[in-house]
């Protein structure tokens, strides 16, 4: 069943979401632990030795991400939890914040401790509903216990967490944009320099990590780095929560070790393709990350350095599979519409780049493409490649050019007859 | 300070300045649009990107306005890897940019113009539409704004929140559907320092209602002079017509017209800013003119006008002078010399505050609306005007002067530039050229000394004061 | 808004000393909860109790989607279109509700009841095709089952 579990330990039920249920399995011992025996600086070691990687798709190691903010500096520090998972094909972190918020909560806690950290914060996308009325319940369950608030267990150690709901905007997913919108504007992400862990939230030293990252944190602490490292691979320890949906027999969020066989994963785990048909293609980690073909796939075991070497990433484990008769033309068309839409609009690339690849790509579906809309597709792509702002023009870039190259035919052959080689279907039939 | 390499070229530059700063300063050309020395660094317009060489072999390239310089940096600002860049960014830049350089008065002083000639100079890649936005939206009453022009360089909104502090302007929208606005409770009319947002647009999207279609850019030339608006004195820049851009057959006041006013960047004074009132000199400048001399409201010749004058100042016993805070240093030294012996002189402030105009703040308005006054005050005192009950010649040097305080049987000299009714009460009336017509010098309440020079020629039938100040003391000169 | 100032001082106790700024996004969203959209005289009164620019409230209202500064339907119908529901059929779905309704995306019913949307990724892509109706995620949705929920509305 794909692998050792770390986070999905426990049957979800009616109740497992509360502070009583989750006092029943263990809950807040990690803090205890923390707090009473060990210094800030050691949390943070711990977290480091276990090699835990971020969780939200950019893979940093979560502990040279902390290390860089400088204890009793004299200034605040802040930790905001990215909950804000728009990246579409995700909907992991969700599983988390229904089924075990207080897992989040006491990790923010323990991360707290470690970073010198206040006040902190969850930034939750403002169209979910019941994660966010887990999530608040939860925190308002561990305020009446007192793990929140002024001599937290007892210590000097006090903290307080805000839930801080978004309004609709995908750049808000990335950690700059986040914090800027925690301050109340629009969610402009920033140039670096300076770091965040330098300079983020009300310029002050802040550390952005996503929930299942920080989810991770309390195990770690509970049992040790070492026995972190134990599960997954070497360089790709833990687990991964995968979340598959597309033309998938099981969709929803799986817990996968790294190092499990892809094909296992999709073949058995997930019950396979709809209809018995072939993959044709697989978006590994949301559409942010480079599609590859069903052959490629097939082969690949799932962890970083796999995924890396076959051109793509694990990105958001947000994982979208495409059976054979999908158009790709028209799977492109919805992304780039997607992008076009989420652009805030600061820097030239990104901002002109995105509407002119959705009008592009709406021209071809409409019938009046021409051969040389593929190259434009391809040099506006490389005009993003590194030199926006922030990660979603270079992103939109890499899923546009690997789809373009990967199947290419699709694109031809609608340019050249003015319709799609796969009657321009997104579905399988009698499986929507 | 450290010392990098741009181009291969040694460069020293402070710690904490970025490779935009110090190739600024060393003279090394990078295209910005965004970046101004004065704003903070958005990076939003990403045309300054470099390449920064890497020993290892792994060169980077990013934005030089972002960039902290590092000793022994190896930046290189013309690379292939470059080019390429500033080509694609300029195609984007202009992919929606509507080509109205025709009809657009930026022409002709515009960076995207200037850049896509130097370094791109490619046609249109695109098969589709422009995007389409507003067109002439009322930014202000002063400030019309083409959308479909504007890049979105954000220095507009910053100026309204760094420098101007009126956090009037933002930008409303997401991606290419975003669209400067200026906020609704219409606090941006009421920025006195609005209009410097013209100067800031690198393209033609922020326009001045006022020399909307005026003029093309080089048909103009600018004069350097100095505001009168307030003892501030910032300095301007007035432009008007080249005398090879003069019209003939239109009406030939178009050829001594202020065309526009705008900032001299001055490190001593404003900086690279002026406030509206400044924009406006047209409205000062060009007010009717008194151009005819007269004798109790009797047009004559200046020549005759001035031996009159020239009687009464070496008949007076207590003649009295109220000596103007807008002559310029050359004219009151002038004055001084030739007629502050005989005169008892009082520094006049011409000007009052007109109701609602902004008194004074934090940035360059100053509450004395003259621009001379400290240079008065250095050669005649700061003492107010008095009369005393045997002044027998009072002799009036500059608006700003109630007759209804004259003292009874006293004669008047009056020198104005601008026609008045009372100018028609003097004894004499001697109209004056202005501040357009000659050279001279103010100083500031600072003490800073600035220069304007000439703009128009001045009318025959118009004297300059600094030479009538000697005439008029030749009599005395003559009776001593 | 003046009656909601109670909740949103009990909010900023939990909010680091001096961050009123951040308070605008929390704000707007009681605000709209309660009128159903943002008005004029609610952006005036939260540019007095929180003292932020008065333009960097109608930009946040401009940003982002969730934000209205006029009324919308009653049934808010948000069809998400993004790839893992159009994979499972949000396009049907979606040209069924606008014959159905008589209008087309972005528009509201004559009649004030609905108003129909399209969304992007909703973080259920396990669950699609996907339909938000007000704030209630209907999931594993389809044309019967969004019928049967019009119905049952009547």
């Amino acid at each position: 069943m794909s692998g050792t579990k770390l986070l999905m330990t426990f049957p979800v039920t009616a109740t497992s979401h509360t502070l009583a249920d989750y006092r029943a399995r263990g809950g807040y011992r990690a803090l205890e632990k923390a707090l009473n025996q060990m210094k800030p600086e050691e949390v943070t070691r711990e977290v480091t030795a276990s090699g835990v990687l971020g969780h939200g798709g950019a893979a940093f190691p979560v502990g040279r991400k902390w290390a860089v903010v400088k204890l009793n500096d004299g200034q605040p520090h802040y930790l905001c939890c990215n909950a804000d998972e728009g990246e579409p094909g995700t909907f992991k972190d969700r599983w988390i914040l229904e089924h075990d918020p207080h897992l989040l909560l006491e990790s923010m806690l323990i991360a707290s401790y470690a970073l010198g950290v206040r006040h902190s914060f969850v930034y939750i996308r403002g169209e979910f509903d019941l994660p966010y009325r887990r999530l608040a319940g939860a925190v308002e369950e561990a305020y009446e216990a007192g793990y929140f608030g002024e001599r937290i267990l007892g210590t000097d150690f006090a903290c307080d967490v805000v839930v801080y709901r978004g309004a609709g905007s995908y750049v808000c997913g990335e950690a700059s944009g986040l914090i800027t919108s925690i301050e109340g504007k629009k969610g402009y992400p920033r140039n670096r320099p300076p770091r965040l862990t330098v300079h983020g939230l009300y310029q002050r030293p802040t550390v952005v990590n996503n929930v299942e990252t920080l989810a991770n944190v309390a195990g770690i602490i509970a049992r040790g780095a070492d026995a972190y490292k134990k599960v997954g691979t070497p360089k790709s320890p833990g687990t991964q929560l995968v979340s598959i949906s597309g033309h998938i027999n099981r969709p929803g969020v799986y817990e996968v070790e790294y190092g499990y066989p892809l094909a296992k994963f999709l073949y058995e785990d997930c019950g396979g393709i709809l209809g018995a048909r072939a993959l044709k293609a697989l978006i590994p980690g949301g559409i942010s990350t480079k599609v590859l073909t069903g052959a490629e796939a097939e082969s690949l075991i799932y962890d970083h350095a796999s995924f890396a070497k076959a051109g793509s990433s694990l990105g958001s484990g947000g994982m979208i599979v495409i059976a054979e008769g999908t158009c790709m033309v028209r799977l492109l068309q919805v992304m780039l519409r997607f992008y076009h839409h989420e652009s805030c609009g600061q820097c030239t690339p990104c901002r002109d780049g995105m509407g002119w690849l959705h009008r592009i790509i709406d021209r071809i579906v409409a019938g009046e493409g021409v051969p040389e809309d593929i190259e434009r597709m391809q040099a506006i792509s490389r005009a993003n490649d590194g030199t926006t702002i922030c990660g979603m023009g270079d992103a939109a870039g890499y899923a546009t050019v690997a789809i373009l190259e990967k199947f290419r035919d699709e694109f031809d052959y609608w340019i050249a007859h003015k319709r799609s080689r796969c009657d321009g279907r997104l579905e399988v039939p009698g499986h929507a | 300070m450290l010392e990098l390499f741009i181009d291969g070229k040694p460069v020293r530059a402070e710690k904490n300045e970025t490779v935009l700063q110090a190739a600024v300063a060393n003279g090394i050309s990078i295209p910005y649009f965004c970046w101004h020395p004065r704003l903070s660094v958005p990076g939003n317009c990403r045309i300054c990107l470099v390449e920064v060489e890497d020993e290892k072999g792994g060169n980077w390239t990013d934005i030089a306005c972002n960039m902290p310089v590092a000793e022994g940096m190896r930046v290189l600002t013309d690379s292939d890897a470059v080019r390429a860049h500033r080509k694609a960014m300029l195609q984007l830049i202009l992919l929606n940019h509507p080509v109205d350089c025709g009809i657009c008065d930026k022409a002709g002083e515009c960076a995207l113009q200037d850049y896509h000639y130097e370094y791109s100079g490619l046609r249109s890649v695109s098969r589709d539409a422009k995007v389409r936005a507003t067109k002439f939206h009322p930014l202000s009453e002063r400030i019309v704004l083409d959308n479909e022009r504007c890049i979105l360089c954000s220095r507009c909104v910053r100026f309204t929140h760094e420098i101007s502090k009126s956090h009037a302007l933002g930008i409303q929208e997401r991606g290419d559907h975003s669209l400067v606005r200026a906020v609704e409770d219409g606090r941006f009319d009421a920025d006195p320092y609005s209009d410097n947002v013209i100067d800031l647009c690198p393209v033609g999207a922020l326009l001045s209602r006022s020399f909307l279609y005026k003029a093309r850019v080089w048909y103009l030339q600018a004069t350097p002079s100095v505001c009168p608006g307030c003892e501030r004195g910032c300095t301007v820049q007035i432009w008007h017509r080249k005398p090879e851009w003069h019209l003939s057959a239109l009406d030939p006041r178009q050829n001594t017209a202020i065309a526009r006013v705008t900032p001299l960047e001055n490190p001593n004074v404003n900086g690279p800013w002026i406030c509206n009132k400044g924009r406006d000199l047209a409205r000062i400048f060009e007010r009717p003119r008194a151009e005819q001399a007269m004798l109790t409201g009797v047009p004559t010749e200046l020549s005759a006008a001035t031996a009159a004058a020239r009687r009464l100042v070496a008949a007076a016993k207590r003649p009295v002078a109220l000596v103007s805070s807008w002559g310029s240093n050359e004219e009151l030294a002038a004055f001084k010399a030739h007629l502050g012996g005989r005169f008892a002189s009082f520094v006049k402030q011409d000007c009052r505050p007109a109701p609602g105009e902004p008194l004074e703040d934090d940035l360059l308005i100053r509450p004395d609306k003259n621009p001379n006054t400290a240079g008065a005050r250095k050669l005649f005192g700061d003492a107010a005007p008095a009369f005393r009950n045997d002044t027998d010649l009072v002799l009036v040097w500059g608006e700003g002067f109630d007759f209804a305080r004259l003292p009874r049987g006293a004669k008047t000299i009056v020198l104005d530039a601008y026609a008045h009714p009372d100018n028609a009460r003097a004894d004499v009336f001697l109209p004056v050229s202005i501040q357009t017509e000659r050279q001279g010098h103010y100083t500031n309440f600072a003490g800073v000394v600035s220069a304007f020079e000439p703009c128009f020629p001045k009318r025959a039938s118009v004297a300059d004061a600094e030479r009538l100040f000697v005439s008029l003391a030749a009599a005395v000169e003559a009776l001593a | 808004m003046k009656h909601l100032i109670a909740e949103f001082e009990a909010l900023k106790t939990r909010f680091p000393p001096g961050s009123d700024s951040s308070l605008v996004l929390p704000c707007l969203r009681r605000i709209q909860e309660e009128r159903g959209y943002i008005a004029e005289a609610d952006i005036d009164g939260l540019v007095d109790y929180l003292g932020v620019p008065r333009i960097q409230i109608e930009e946040v209202l401009s940003f982002y989607t969730q934000f209205r500064r006029k009324p919308i339907g009653r049934w808010h119908l948000q069809v998400c279109h993004n790839v893992s529901c159009s994979m499972r059929g949000a396009e049907p779905i979606l040209d069924h509700l606008a014959r159905k309704l008589g209008v087309a995306p972005g528009q509201t019913t004559p009649d004030g009841r609905f108003t129909l949307s399209t969304v992007e990724c909703l973080g259920s892509c396990g669950t699609a095709p996907v339909v938000v109706v007000n704030d209630a995620y209907h999931e594993n949705t389809s044309i019967e089952q969004l019928d049967a929920f019009l119905r049952s509305l009547k």
